[in-house]
């Protein structure tokens, strides 16, 4: 069997188009989904149990459905109930955001807990409010050690996107599918889209290994 | 000692469940008497998710095609065992050689004859337009502004591309035609084009959706379906042996009748041979 490079370049632009939409999508469900996630996070090891209690049954669902699930509910059921049309990238975007603020809340409720009850003791015997010690003192101990966990959470995110191509969402998958279901191509789309994918990956884990090394304190 | 054993335990009771997810029985068997068939079974892949030609009731595949199919293997003495595979894998199987016959309503046409055997065409259709019933497109040309949903690799897409042209940003292309035509009823396309009789059947049993048909043979040909074989296959003669023969015995317009409720047209599918 012989490769096909000439339909590679052939769809070689649409390709490239479609990483960058991956890329879109992914970043901006990564800063929406870690905003969520935090505040959900927060909200989860509320002492009150009435006022946490909405922020469990978010992370429940949203954890424990598929995404693909989620996303044909937010393409076909909730994004046109509210504008009357469906829009594939803005589901797509609060598809991914909310699948992946659940996972986040849970990687920022383990961070902060890890955090020694005597700094929060200490912070709030200088005077500080419980408010001044979350962010001033317990968060930014607690973010170094939620960037393992976050960069998982990131990369994962980023490869979900690829399910985003069954509601056409005009992705890198979408228009690997497009070229196989074209040429009848197995290995060319979709060796090509590892590729992509793979190379995508290893410059996020490089940001986030940096990252990492930038806020070590020994 | 308790845990390892346990954990042992725990994969192969996993695995006997993956086990007899595989072994699930997707395929259909002919009813054909032992004697009648030289007991050969064929591997035929089909993506059932075209109804009416081939759709899931349950886990049995049935539909037109699955009729059809049945009638002419054992016309030409094989055992059928159909498998749902999803229309992409269709002709990587076919083109890998691992399964022997495909029959999902795939349209003969140029391009893919360079790459497979088609039987002699067994069905005719077109592609048509389906539109909400308040929409002003009356034809293909007027489909050029408007975003058009379609399912991925079918000639649905190929006429749509014809006339908007060759990955156009306004084709929104879908795993199945279900999935196009719900974005259609979301208002996230104005039409889709797909074959005549997927749209026709399900204007017909959805009448309450408020969608109606555009017919437009100018800018859609009439098509054809065929057997579609390994390049090269042997059953292709066999095949095309059996399907004149329930031409003539009649059971191709019983199975038609059935389905379809009209007498169906062999004397075009006849000229086309």
């Amino acid at each position: 069997m012989s490769f096909r490079w000439d339909i590679i370049f052939e769809y070689a632009p649409f390709l490239l188009k479609g990483t960058l939409l991956t890329i879109g999508l992914s970043v901006s469900s990564i800063l929406i989904g870690t905003f969520l996630g935090l505040l959900i996070g927060l909200g989860k090891i509320m002492k009150n149990k009435v006022l946490a209690f909405p922020f469990y049954g978010y992370v429940t669902v949203f954890r424990g459905t598929p995404l693909l699930v989620q996303i044909f509910l937010i393409h076909f059921g909730i994004v046109p109930f509210f504008t009357g049309e469906t829009n594939a990238v803005t589901a797509g975007v609060i598809a991914l955001s909310l699948n992946a603020a659940a996972y986040i809340a849970e990687i920022f409720r383990a961070g902060i807990q890890s955090i020694d009850k005597g700094q929060m003791e200490g912070a709030r015997s200088l005077g500080m409010t419980h408010a001044q010690t979350m962010i001033h003192i317990v968060l930014p101990q607690a973010f170094k050690r939620m960037i393992p966990p976050l960069g998982n959470e990131f990369i994962v995110l980023l490869k979900d996107s690829s399910l985003l191509c069954v509601i056409a969402a005009p992705e890198l998958m979408y228009w690997g599918k497009a070229m196989g279901s074209q040429y009848f191509k197995v290995w060319e789309p979709y060796l090509a889209c590892a590729f992509i994918y793979l190379f995508l990956t290893l410059i996020l884990s490089f940001v986030l290994n940096r990252l990492e090394r930038r806020l070590k304190t020994e | 000692m308790k845990k390892v054993s346990f954990l042992v335990f725990a994969m192969v009771a996993s695995l006997l469940l993956v086990m007899t997810g595989c072994g699930k029985d997707k395929e259909v068997s002919t009813t054909g008497k032992e004697e009648e068939s030289n007991g050969k079974t064929l591997r035929i892949v089909t993506d059932a998710n075209y109804a009416p030609f081939e759709y899931l009731e349950g886990d049995k595949i049935v539909g037109f095609d699955v009729d059809f199919i049945n009638a002419v293997a054992k016309e030409a003495g094989y055992e059928v065992k159909l498998e749902s595979v999803g229309w992409d894998p269709i002709f990587v199987e076919i083109e890998g050689k691992r399964a022997d016959v495909a029959i999902s309503a795939i349209t003969v046409n140029d391009e893919r004859k360079q790459s497979y055997d088609f039987s002699v065409p067994y069905f005719l259709s077109t592609n048509k337009i389906l539109v909400p019933e308040d929409s002003d497109i009356k034809s293909g040309d007027e489909l050029k502004g408007n975003v058009i949903a379609v399912q991925t690799g079918t000639t649905g897409q190929e006429a749509v591309e014809k006339l908007l042209g060759k990955n156009h940003k306004d084709i929104k292309k879908f795993e199945n035609n279900n999935l196009a035509i719900q974005e259609l009823l979301k208002g996230g396309a104005s039409a889709v084009v797909a074959d005549n009789t997927v749209v026709e059947e399900y204007v017909k049993n959805n009448p309450d959706q408020k969608l109606k048909v555009v017919e437009d043979s100018k800018s859609f040909n009439e098509e054809f379906y065929g057997l579609m074989f390994p390049k090269g296959s042997e059953l292709k003669s066999e095949f095309d042996k059996a399907v004149n023969a329930i031409y003539e015995n009649g059971k191709y317009a019983e199975i038609y009748k059935e389905w379809f409720g009209t007498d169906p047209d062999i004397e075009t599918l006849k000229a086309q041979q």
